[in-house]
C-alpha cells in the first residue's frame, strides 16, 4: 500500500510538478496522415488477430483463459500495463470465471494476446426507462426486462449530452436512454456506469 | 345467475373487437405495422397487409352486430370461433416467432407475451358465457342494472390492465408519480465528479489530442490530488513501454489547464505537456 502512494505521489509528481517541457511534435509528427499511418496488415472481413471477446473459462497467473463465441480459445496475458475495466477501472483479481470480456492488445509469437485493455462484462444497450425502485431502474429492452443497479460513487448520468454527473434524479420514466454498464453474469441485470438520457418532453 | 352474466359479454366483445378494428384501419402506419406483426413470416410480406386488413374488417362486423341486440347465438359461435382462433394464433407465433409483435389492439410494436394470452383467454371466457347464455343483453340489464355495469367496467378494466397499448395511459403517468412522490434514486450528497466527465474533458484537450496516438491502453487507474484528478493510462514511447500520466481540473470545466506527463518504468519524466489554446473552428 504504502509501495502504491509512493508511486502515485511520484506519478502526481511527474505530471504536476514544473519537469521539462516539451514540444508536442517531439512525439512524433501531428499531420492527419500520421494518424492513419499505422498499417494494418488486417484483411477486410478478415478476423482482427489483436482483439478477443469471449467468457472467461480460467485464470492462472496473470492468464486469463477465455472462450470466444466463435469457439475461438484465447489466452489473454495481463501485465502491468494492461487497464481492466469491470464497472470501473479495477485489477486482475476482481475479474471471475464466467465473466464476458472484450479484450485489445497485442498478438504474440507463441499465440497469446498481450492485453493492452480489457473490458469485463461491459454492455451498450439502447432501451427505454420501464420503472424506477430505490437503486434501481428498470429498462425495457426490445420487449425484455432488464435491471440496472444504480452504484453509489460509480453510476452516472449524462443528460442531453452535456458531461455526466452522479445525481440520478432527472432521469424519468418512459424516456429513451443508452446504457453502458456491467453485466450480471447469466442474470438480466447490469450494474450502470452511464446512462445517456434526455430530459426534453417528446410527443408520441 | 350465469345467464344475465353471458348475456351482458356481448357488450365486451363488440367493444374491444371495434376499437381492434379501428386501430387497424384507421392508423397511419397500419400497413408498415402489418409487416412487422406475426402475420408477414406466416403469410409472407404482401398477405400479411391483406391479411391485416382483412382481419379489420371481419371485427368491425362482427363487433358491429354484438354491440347492437340480435342473433345472439349466431354472433357468439363467430365471436368464439374468432376468439378460439386468435388464441391459436398467438400460440403459434409466439413458437414460431417469439420477437414479432402480435399486432392486436394497436400499431405499436408490443411482442406476445403472458398479458397478450390473458387478453385472448379473457375473450374466448366471454364469448363462451355468450353463447351458453344466448340471451339478448338489453334484458340483462333491465334486471340488474348495477350489478352489469360493475361487472362490464371490471371486465373493461381487465382488458385495459391486459393490454400494453395503454400503459402510455395509466402505468407511466402512476410510475411517473411514484418517482415524483418516493424519489427512489435521490442520494443525498452526491456531488462527486464522475470519472466519465473527467475523461470527457480530458478527450477535449490538446494534451490528449498529443498523446492519443502513443496511449495504449484505457484508464488504468485514477486519483484525486486537491483540484486534479490524475488519470494513468498505458503508452509506448520512444520503442518502451511507459506510462502516460494527465492531470485534469477536477472541479472545473477547463481543458486548456490539462496537463501531461510521460513516466518510464523507473520513475524518470521522458516528456511532460502542457495544453494550448484550443484553435476555433466554425461550426
Amino acid at each position: 500500500m504504502a509501495l502504491n502512494m509512493d508511486r502515485r505521489s511520484l506519478l502526481t509528481s511527474a505530471v504536476l510538478g514544473s519537469a521539462t517541457l516539451v514540444g508536442a511534435t517531439a512525439l512524433g509528427s501531428l499531420a492527419p496522415e500520421a494518424a492513419f499511418a499505422k498499417s494494418d496488415d488486417v484483411e477486410p472481413g478478415a478476423p482482427d488477430p489483436n482483439f478477443a471477446e469471449g467468457r472467461v473459462t480460467g485464470i492462472n497467473e496473470g492468464m486469463l483463459l477465455v472462450a470466444g463465441s466463435d469457439g475461438t480459445l484465447w489466452r489473454i496475458r495481463v501485465t502491468n500495463a494492461s487497464s481492466i475495466w469491470k464497472l470501473h477501472p479495477t485489477s486482475l483479481d476482481k475479474v471471475a470465471v464466467g465473466d464476458g470480456l472484450y479484450a485489445r492488445g497485442v498478438r504474440l509469437g507463441d499465440g497469446t494476446l498481450a492485453a493492452d485493455a480489457i473490458w469485463v462484462n461491459i454492455v451498450n444497450l439502447q432501451v427505454h426507462i420501464a420503472a424506477l425502485a430505490p437503486k434501481k431502474i428498470h429498462f425495457d429492452h426490445r420487449g425484455k426486462r432488464i435491471i440496472g443497479h444504480v452504484v453509489p460513487g460509480v453510476t452516472a448520468a449524462s443528460y442531453n449530452s452535456t458531461p455526466a454527473i452522479a445525481d440520478m434524479t432527472m432521469v424519468q420514466v418512459g424516456r429513451h436512454a443508452q446504457v453502458i454498464g456491467a453485466w450480471l453474469p447469466d442474470t438480466n441485470e447490469i450494474e450502470i456506469a452511464t446512462l445517456y438520457t434526455s430530459t426534453i418532453e417528446h410527443n408520441h | 345467475m350465469l345467464a344475465w352474466i353471458g348475456s351482458v359479454q356481448p357488450l365486451l366483445l363488440g367493444a374491444v373487437l371495434l376499437w381492434s378494428a379501428q386501430a387497424k384501419l384507421f392508423s397511419r402506419y397500419a400497413a408498415a405495422h402489418a409487416r412487422r406483426t406475426a402475420l408477414a413470416p406466416l403469410l409472407g410480406e404482401d398477405r400479411a397487409v391483406l391479411a391485416y386488413r382483412t382481419l379489420a374488417g371481419v371485427e368491425a362486423v362482427l363487433g358491429a352486430a354484438l354491440v347492437l341486440p340480435g342473433l345472439v347465438r349466431l354472433e357468439a359461435v363467430a365471436a368464439t370461433a374468432l376468439s378460439t382462433g386468435f388464441l391459436g394464433y398467438l400460440a403459434y407465433a409466439k413458437i414460431k416467432d417469439p420477437k414479432a409483435s402480435c399486432g392486436c389492439l394497436s400499431a405499436q410494436p408490443i411482442p406476445i407475451n403472458g398479458r397478450s394470452f390473458g387478453r385472448a383467454g379473457l375473450m374466448l371466457a366471454g364469448s363462451v358465457l355468450a353463447l351458453v347464455s344466448g340471451a339478448a343483453w338489453p334484458g340483462a340489464f333491465a334486471a340488474h342494472p348495477v350489478a352489469g355495469v360493475a361487472l362490464l367496467l371490471a371486465e373493461f378494466a381487465a382488458i385495459v390492465v391486459f393490454s400494453p397499448e395503454f400503459d402510455e395511459h395509466w402505468l407511466m403517468p402512476l410510475r411517473r408519480l411514484y418517482a415524483r412522490l418516493s424519489h427512489p434514486l435521490a442520494s443525498p450528497g452526491a456531488f462527486d465528479v464522475p470519472l466519465e466527465s473527467t475523461v470527457d474533458q480530458l478527450h477535449k484537450s490538446s494534451a490528449w489530442r498529443d498523446l492519443a496516438r502513443s496511449v495504449t491502453s484505457d484508464v488504468r487507474e485514477h486519483w484525486d490530488e486537491a483540484d486534479w484528478r490524475v488519470l494513468v493510462y498505458s503508452a509506448r514511447y520512444a520503442g518502451a513501454t511507459a506510462s502516460a500520466v494527465f492531470a485534469v481540473p477536477r472541479l472545473r470545466y477547463d481543458p486548456q489547464a490539462v496537463r501531461a506527463a510521460i513516466v518510464d518504468e523507473n520513475g524518470g519524466t521522458l516528456a511532460a505537456v502542457e495544453s494550448h489554446a484550443q484553435p476555433e473552428y466554425a461550426v
